[in-house]
């Protein structure tokens, strides 16, 4: 301790240390901040990136704003290597190159993510009120203003709902199999589930469709659930293994050497310790489930009503609503479509930032601070 | 204290096992018991780690289990509570009786042995979902154990491991939020809420700086009143200020299984070693 407190510190001197000599203030300086040479090469490069390019559409008389946007990157990214080439030595410039690519990579992934996000956002706001949200399209005609996405909200909510209740449980125990019981049969299923997790999910749809829906059942919310539990299940179980890894041995070691039979030691330790991961998991598969289009067509068949009831009857969801409308001819169908578009984004978003919060609220009360 | 045997191991051999063993369980807390090891050798598949290991550890004594890494001190640790046969390839010969019965009988279950025969590990670990104070009870709820009152059954073992004055007031926070030796000690505490008879260390001081390595060794004594301790250690100073018993384990050249080379009083292991092997090991001239 008092090594500790003796040691001198770096950046701040000690405020109430009156009966010391006052110690001059430091200036801090930080090694891997960009230097002011390596700041102009940076802006050269930029600047020949855009010019060069520029030059090189109106030589060439390309008009489309992407043709641009490449060649001043590989422009970019060559007169970056050049110049630090020419300044430093090609061991330097090779190393930047590779940062600089590294840099560019990631604001490509984020820029396009943000790009498409905000075309659907601009093409589906100006249709997103409260009347589109609480009404359905049963008495809306081709040509007619208004109309809504509450059925198909709705539709979205009950199948999904009824997925997540048949898939989640089996796919965690499946992973408690697979991971926790090393039971003899691992192998067989981790290949099933492999390959089930490749199954292309109109396969899922016709087969509800032949076994359920055929079979005088008829279309309904129920089925559609069906078929994408059956596309939830690998991703929940692969992910909920993957998690269940993470969880170090000694736990389970300690568990066990305090007298509990496995399904406690898996029930009271590993589970609520990887609870924040299978939150994750369970949500990447209903990420993925959400957006399927093709089984619900041909297990839900869609509607343009509102059918509160998930077992009887066709029923819409929101990606089958926007198929359905965006095919529409008039520019009233295809403004519905991006909001109902909209309207999908902001669920998956909702449900993202639900579970975070519920994850981290459980690992903050019981796991305390770290 | 040693030649005194308890009551227990009389009415042991005298009648029927299976009513002692309820018996056990209706009294607490037990007090300590004893362990007789009797030509232990293991096997992980077919490479055998340990061979024809016999040691008796005595009711209220600290047994250290000293000598180099990879003789097999911890699988002999592992034998006596049966984590040795959580490995699948583990194989085990030999006898190993807590009180007269044979713990890989069939009138002991693995999970009536490892409550019974307590084991705190080289990593600190406790559980990160639940609070300090869950984890001193989670042996409870693992084992199917109920306590009438939970709160001083936190206290009397957090008292006992020697952690009760630093974390009395935060019994609510999470048990990762304390430092290593802190949690070292939350670990035996839990291993204590469970009554045990024995309690089995494996290095619980290895990962740990000096002062809390001390704290925990002081635990260690006082517990040993009313607990058997066996501890497997790499430190010789810590082997000889903690225990009363120490046994030395060898792998003669590469390849063979590890043996006990020497048992016996600490002093004498330490002082008046009768095996030169064992001379050489303790004054450090070993290799």
């Amino acid at each position: 301790m008092s090594l500790l407190d003796e040691r001198p510190l770096d950046e701040t001197p000690v405020p109430d240390a009156q009966d010391q000599e006052p110690i001059e203030e430091q200036v801090p300086f930080r090694p891997r901040a960009l230097v002011r040479s390596e700041r102009v090469e940076l802006m050269l490069a930029v600047a020949s990136g855009v010019t060069g390019s520029a030059v090189m559409c109106l030589l060439f008389d390309w008009t489309h704003p992407l043709t641009f946007a490449i060649w001043a990157l590989l422009l970019f990214l060559g007169s970056t290597y050049l110049l630090a080439r020419d300044s430093q030595s090609p061991i330097v410039a090779t190393d930047r190159l590779v940062t600089t690519l590294v840099w560019t990579s990631g604001g490509i992934a984020v820029s396009v993510l943000l790009w498409m996000l905000g075309y659907v956002v601009v093409k589906g706001i100006a249709g997103l009120n409260f009347e589109y949200l609480t009404s359905d399209l049963s008495k809306v005609g081709p040509l007619d203003e208004g109309g809504g996405v509450f059925h198909a909200l709705v539709g979205t909510l009950e199948q999904m709902l009824i997925a997540s209740v048949l898939s989640i449980p089996i796919a965690i125990l499946t992973a408690v199999y697979l991971h926790e019981i090393h039971g003899r049969l691992s192998g067989i299923v981790r290949f099933v589930i492999d390959a089930m997790s490749g199954l292309p999910s109109i396969v899922a749809g016709l087969f509800i469709y032949t076994v359920w829906v055929l079979q005088g059942r008829g279309p309904s919310g129920l089925a559609a659930g069906l078929a994408l539990a059956i596309l939830m299940i690998p991703t929940v179980t692969r992910t909920a293994e993957e998690m269940l890894k993470t969880i170090d041995d000694g736990l389970r070691e300690s568990a066990l050497a305090l007298g509990a039979p496995q399904w406690r030691s898996v029930m009271q330790v590993v589970l609520p310790t990887a609870r924040s991961g299978l939150i994750t998991a369970s949500i990447l598969g209903i990420a993925r489930a959400v957006g399927e289009t093709a089984p619900v067509l041909l297990t839900a068949f869609g509607s343009s009503s509102i059918n509160w009831s998930p077992v009887n009857g066709p029923q819409a969801d929101l990606p089958l609503y926007i198929y359905q409308l965006l095919r529409q001819p008039n520019p009233a169908q295809i403004a519905r479509a991006w909001s109902g578009a909209l309207v999908l984004v902001l669920l998956v978003l909702i449900l993202f930032v639900l579970a975070r919060v519920i994850g981290e609220r459980g690992a903050r009360v019981r796991g305390g601070s770290r | 204290m040693t030649t005194v045997e308890s009551p227990r191991t009389a009415a042991d051999t005298a009648t029927n096992r299976q009513v002692v063993s309820s018996e056990l369980l209706a009294e607490e807390p037990h007090g300590s018991s004893r362990i007789d090891a009797t030509d232990v050798t293991c096997w992980f598949g077919k490479r055998k780690v340990l061979e024809r290991c016999s040691l008796s550890m005595e009711p209220g004594k600290v047994t250290a289990l000293i000598g180099p890494s990879g003789c097999g001190k911890s699988t002999f640790l592992r034998s006596l509570n049966r984590m040795h046969e959580l490995v699948p390839v583990a194989a085990i010969a030999g006898t190993i009786e807590l009180d007269g019965v044979d713990i890989y009988s069939e009138e002991m279950s693995p999970t009536e042995v490892r409550s019974r025969i307590g084991m705190v590990f080289q990593k600190p670990n406790p559980f990160p979902a639940m609070s300090i104070a869950d984890n001193v009870l989670a042996g409870l709820g693992l084992s199917g154990m109920s306590h009438e009152d939970p709160k001083a059954l936190v206290e009397q073992c957090l008292r006992r491991a020697g952690l009760w004055a630093e974390v009395s007031d935060r019994l609510d926070e999470g048990g990762m939020s304390l430092s290593g030796g802190q949690q070292q000690r939350l670990c035996i505490a839990r291993a204590l809420a469970v009554h045990p008879d024995v309690l089995l260390m494996d290095e619980p001081c290895s990962a740990l700086d000096p002062i809390s390595t001390r704290v925990i060794e002081q635990t260690i004594r006082e517990l040993c009143e009313e607990i058997t301790i066996v501890i497997v250690t790499h430190n010789m100073q810590q082997a000889q200020r903690v225990s009363d018993t120490c046994a030395f384990f060898l792998v003669e050249s590469i390849g063979d299984p590890g043996r006990i080379v020497e048992a016996g009083p600490t002093a004498q292991v330490f002082e008046n070693p009768s095996d030169p092997r064992t001379y050489d090991y303790v004054t450090g001239q070993f290799g």
